[in-house]
């Protein structure tokens, strides 16, 4: 009689290998084929992870179709199978996986637009933390050096196809124009969690870089060095208010860093 | 800091497991619905909707229930999902915890199903243990449920009822009835539902499991299938039936996760549940009442748990609410009902 632990580990390798490594001998099921009865563990774990995925990424769903979805997911399910319980965490490795398909090749944009529904997840299970205002600070002497504490949601995307866009257009009530090729165009794309829905902008390269600098505690001279670096242009002062006004700061500090580029 | 919450218990009436999509409504209509029970892991982030649970947490009466700690792992709990568990309930301050007998992780993956035990001394040692650790941990005691199982081990040395049984016995722990769950598991395995219900320790059990199942046929095989996707069957409310005589009242979860309706469809079966319970114990009332008349008894000295129980009057409110709202749609009368289901 084999231990326990190998008794388990032998058949969670038959679940998620689709062929019965567990003997039939093993097992009881009345008067029914044990190994028949051990495939619905198998359809168990594969049907319910596979819509794991497919709530995580409902527009790579309709950009591949759902029966071609469903193949490439059970394959991710075998070979890459939950490590944790904690389904929110279950697909951060699936846009990488899409790369590695032969199929989709020549459509890089859909492991993209994967990409950004994982950021959308990933934002989704995060705080909402109450946001500050400018006029909260009217009075306060914050001196040069200054970090700026944004939402912990704050998810900074770059990508050479235009993600953004397709994610848009296949979303409900969005008019969706199946004649238009997937355009290689960067878009930077910015999303955080308001309430229980994410919102997404576009981003140009200077506010980008701004946003990413903040958002990795750089602080706002660095930031701000950053950013006009990549566009002399750029407006510090709108920059602000922008970042207030989307209700992204959550604090602002005297920076303890010193300065680094 | 966690938000204190003013302490609500559970009562021993119906209550409803709280899906995703109900989440809004129950906000703004707040019906009434005796006490709500949650899946731990997906409040294990902070999402909106653990928000929207701090809320509801405020007016009803909470039980969390865990899917994923793999009691019966022989490689123990994950300290770090425990850690997980312990803070679910620290926020939520639960009156009710509860997991499952079975193993859903191995060889370094999560299945995402529950899997049976081969049920002897050495499972028992190892699920024993893992018990202690979480309530040791939680620093309160867990309600164990009993599983819905397609296959069994032939090297068994015990039945799921007796393994639960000792397991109360050792570690302390309660127990949950799953009644659906022992119907889809006796058919599958071929024993006796009731049998099985009769054998678990009275006391122990603080908490039952009512929902749906599916009926698969393949080849000769008719297979029961744990989907929570239907109403509950009328072969469930009638081991329900058999349960509350022999428990008495209990409370009692409506769980629905795959295809699920709209609110009030689950509400319904929670009322069904509570009137269910309701006629049970007033016959049995009557027929006590009935006994005394013939055969003078000494009064009795104290009041058994079941006599003490009354219909509550949010499920009296709701029912009067139901009935007003769809005149045309009368429901069937209890005793109807209770021939229906039995």
């Amino acid at each position: 009689m084999l231990p326990l632990e190998h008794l388990q580990t032998s058949m969670a390798r038959s679940v998620l290998a689709i062929e019965p490594l567990v003997s039939a001998k093993m097992l009881t099921a009345g008067k029914a084929d044990p190994l028949a009865r051990l495939r619905i563990y198998q359809n168990n774990t594969r049907s319910s992870l596979t819509a794991v995925l497919m709530a995580v990424f409902p527009v790579t769903v309709r950009l591949v179709d759902e029966r071609f979805f469903r193949f490439v997911a059970s394959e991710f399910i075998r070979r890459h199978p939950p490590v944790e319980s904690r389904l929110a965490h279950y697909g951060a490795g699936f846009p990488r996986f899409l790369k590695t398909i032969d199929t989709l090749s020549d459509m890089p944009i859909v492991a993209e637009t994967a990409r950004l529904e994982w950021a959308i997840a990933e934002a989704l299970d995060v705080a909402s933390l109450p946001p500050r205002t400018l006029a909260e600070f009217d009075n306060t002497d914050l001196g040069p050096s200054l970090d700026i504490l944004l939402q912990p949601s704050l998810r900074l995307i770059v990508s050479h196809w235009s993600i953004l866009s397709v994610w848009t257009a296949h979303q409900q009530g969005a008019a969706v124009d199946h004649h238009s090729p997937w355009t290689r165009r960067s878009e930077r794309v910015a999303l955080w969690r308001a309430g229980d829905s994410v919102r997404l902008v576009l981003l140009d390269r200077a506010n980008f870089a701004f946003r990413h600098s903040l958002n990795h505690g750089l602080g706002l001279e660095h930031a701000t060095t950053r950013a006009l670096a990549l566009d002399p242009a750029f407006n510090l002062v709108s920059a602000l208010v922008r970042l207030f006004g989307d209700g992204l700061v959550t604090n602002l500090r005297i920076a303890a860093h010193p300065l680094s580029n | 800091m966690p938000r204190a919450f003013q302490p609500l218990a559970i009562p021993a009436s119906a209550g409803i497991g709280l899906r995703s999509p109900h989440i809004g409504e129950m906000l703004t209509r707040r019906p009434s619905a005796g006490w709500l029970e949650v899946h731990a892991e997906n409040y294990m982030g902070d999402g909106a909707g653990v928000e929207a649970l701090e809320r509801l947490r405020q007016t009803y009466p909470l039980s969390v229930h865990g899917v994923g700690l793999s009691l019966g792992s022989a490689r123990g709990v994950s300290p770090d999902h425990l850690e997980r568990l312990r803070k679910v309930c620290e926020r939520f301050q639960p009156d009710l915890v509860s997991e499952h007998l079975a193993w859903s992780v191995a060889d370094g993956a999560y299945l995402n199903d529950l899997l049976p035990l081969r049920y002897d001394e050495e499972a028992l040692a190892i699920v024993a243990r893992n018990v202690a650790t979480v309530q040791d941990t939680l620093n309160c005691q867990v309600l164990i449920e009993n599983l819905s199982a397609y296959v069994a081990f032939a090297d068994s040395s015990m039945n799921e009822a007796e393994f639960l049984a000792e397991l109360v016995e050792r570690t302390g722990c309660g127990l949950l009835l799953d009644v659906n769950n022992v119907q889809v598991s006796a058919h599958n395995l071929q024993y006796d539902a009731k049998a099985f219900i009769d054998a678990l320790p009275v006391e122990a059990i603080g908490e039952i499991h009512l929902a749906g199942h599916a009926t698969n046929h393949v080849g000769t095989d008719t297979v029961l299938i744990d989907d929570h996707g239907s109403r509950v069957p009328p072969v469930v409310w009638s081991l329900y039936q058999h349960a509350i005589d022999r428990l008495g009242p209990r409370p009692t979860l409506i769980e629905w996760d795959t295809d699920v309706p709209v609110l009030d469809v689950l509400l319904g079966e929670a009322m069904w549940a509570d009137m269910l319970t309701a006629s049970i114990m007033f016959n049995r009332k009557q027929a006590a009442r009935q006994t005394a008349t013939v055969t003078p008894q000494p009064m009795p000295t104290s009041l058994s748990f079941e006599t003490e129980t009354t219909t509550s009057m949010p499920v009296l409110a709701a029912f009067a609410a139901a009935r007003a709202a769809r005149p045309s749609a009368a429901l069937p009368s209890i005793e109807e009902g209770y021939h229906a289901a039995a």
